[in-house]
């Protein structure tokens, strides 16, 4: 039974390169998804290029169902699963600040690396931002620390929460998302823009 | 035209393929996997292997010699504990076992914890739980106190004819009777039987991480 890489029974170099050729990966798909041009994450909010959607979805359905299947078939632990914690109100703000500096600056932090690697001089502007942004919060982290912890729920899963399974939750999620596909595609003949294009 | 036809077409094919996943996965049934725990077949070796018992003699050896390695845990209750403990044990009762107040003394790592009651059965079962929830460093005492009384407290003399073994265990239990009966031998000093904090076992490290 996995996991596949102990983590904390191998060498931190070890461990560093690991998440080194992940990132890679990371990068590369998010390039390959044409993740790199704001173009493309700013239709998402205009309607008139639904990418951003389907492929975040497409990873969201494939982890949940692979997942799953590796518990049915008794190769993974999920109890040993790590689940990112739950800060209620930090997750709203977060949210909102988030979707704020998308539509801002065109980027998401990931995707923001991904187009700096390859040259995009307002993506490497927007890294410079967010570096000033962490700065800030750090120095003044006192201020915001309580509201920073407020509603902290721990490590929960939606599934829970509703009462659900997790297949159930699954097939939700799955059906939530196809039908968003096609809503999707909908939009973007409604919205289309001639005058953007996608090269670059 | 055509070709706009079929290309709905995969998409259509697509979405079946993935919601005909999603049905599977939700008529799956939940399943909790854990890779500490243990199977019964797993135990049941485990308890044939008898590597979770600790003999009266051997524990005799290290309460004298202050063993700083062996912690004794008195499962029985407060009352039977007052009225007779051995040395440096620690009262646990049963049905204690498990809450936040005593759970880092039986899931940690740096001690053997050695379960003992007045018979076997409550220590072998108090072992069995804490085994099968993947606890190590848990061992009973062989046969409880009242094997304990009979071995060391009044041991009785081999016959003549058995092997040097016998009877220099014979030896050693006459001097532990002394040493825990309060006869001539001197007595550890009580600072070195306390029990110490425990030693709380490898917690799992939070991950932190996140994608965008």
């Amino acid at each position: 039974m996995g996991p596949i890489v102990p983590l904390f029974e191998i060498p931190e170099e070890l461990n560093l390169l690991i998440a080194f050729l992940i990132g890679l990966g990371f990068g590369f798909t998010l390039e390959q998804a044409g993740f790199s041009s704001s173009r493309k994450l700013a239709g998402m909010f205009y309607g008139y290029d639904i990418t951003v959607l389907k492929v975040f979805f497409t990873a969201a359905i494939t982890g949940m169902l692979g997942l799953l299947f590796l518990n049915y078939f008794g190769l993974i632990d999920m109890s040993l699963v790590y689940l990112n914690e739950y800060y209620m109100t930090s997750a709203i703000i977060g949210g909102i600040i988030m979707g704020a500096g998308f539509i801002i600056g065109g980027f998401c932090p990931g995707t923001s690396v991904c187009a700096a690697a390859i040259g995009k001089i307002d993506a490497m502007y927007f890294i410079g931002g967010g570096l000033v942004g962490i700065f800030l919060f750090g120095e003044t982290y006192t201020w915001w620390e309580k509201l920073y912890n407020a509603n902290y729920l721990g490590m929960v899963k939606l599934s829970d929460s509703i009462g659900v399974s997790d297949g159930i939750l699954a097939l939700i999620v799955i059906v939530a998302a196809v039908m968003m596909f096609w809503i999707g595609e909908m939009a973007e003949k409604k919205f289309k823009r001639e005058d953007i294009s996608n090269e670059i | 035209m055509k070709s706009k036809y079929k290309g709905m077409n995969a998409r259509m094919i697509l979405s079946a393929i993935i919601v005909c996943f999603g049905m599977v996965a939700a008529i799956l049934p939940q399943k909790q996997n854990s890779s500490v725990q243990l199977d019964a077949q797993q135990l049941l070796y485990e308890i044939q292997l008898k590597n979770h018992v600790v003999s009266v003699d051997e524990m005799a050896d290290a309460i004298i010699n202050n063993d700083p390695y062996y912690q004794l845990i008195d499962l029985r209750s407060p009352e039977e504990f007052a009225a007779y403990n051995l040395p440096g044990s620690l009262n646990i009762p049963f049905d204690k076992l498990f809450t936040p107040e005593w759970a880092p003394y039986i899931d940690q790592v740096a001690r053997k914890n050695v379960f003992y009651s007045n018979g076997s059965t409550l220590a072998n079962e108090a072992w069995m739980l804490t085994r099968q929830k993947g606890m190590k460093n848990n061992y009973i005492l062989e046969g409880g106190l009242n094997n304990w009384i009979s071995t060391i407290l009044t041991p009785t003399a081999p016959e003549s004819t058995v092997g040097d073994e016998a009877i220099n265990s014979f030896q050693a239990r006459l001097g532990a009777r002394q040493y825990f009966s309060g006869e001539g031998a001197a007595s550890a000093s009580s600072a070195n039987n306390a029990p110490r904090k425990p030693v709380p076992a490898k917690k799992k490290t939070k991950v932190a991480g996140g994608c965008s």
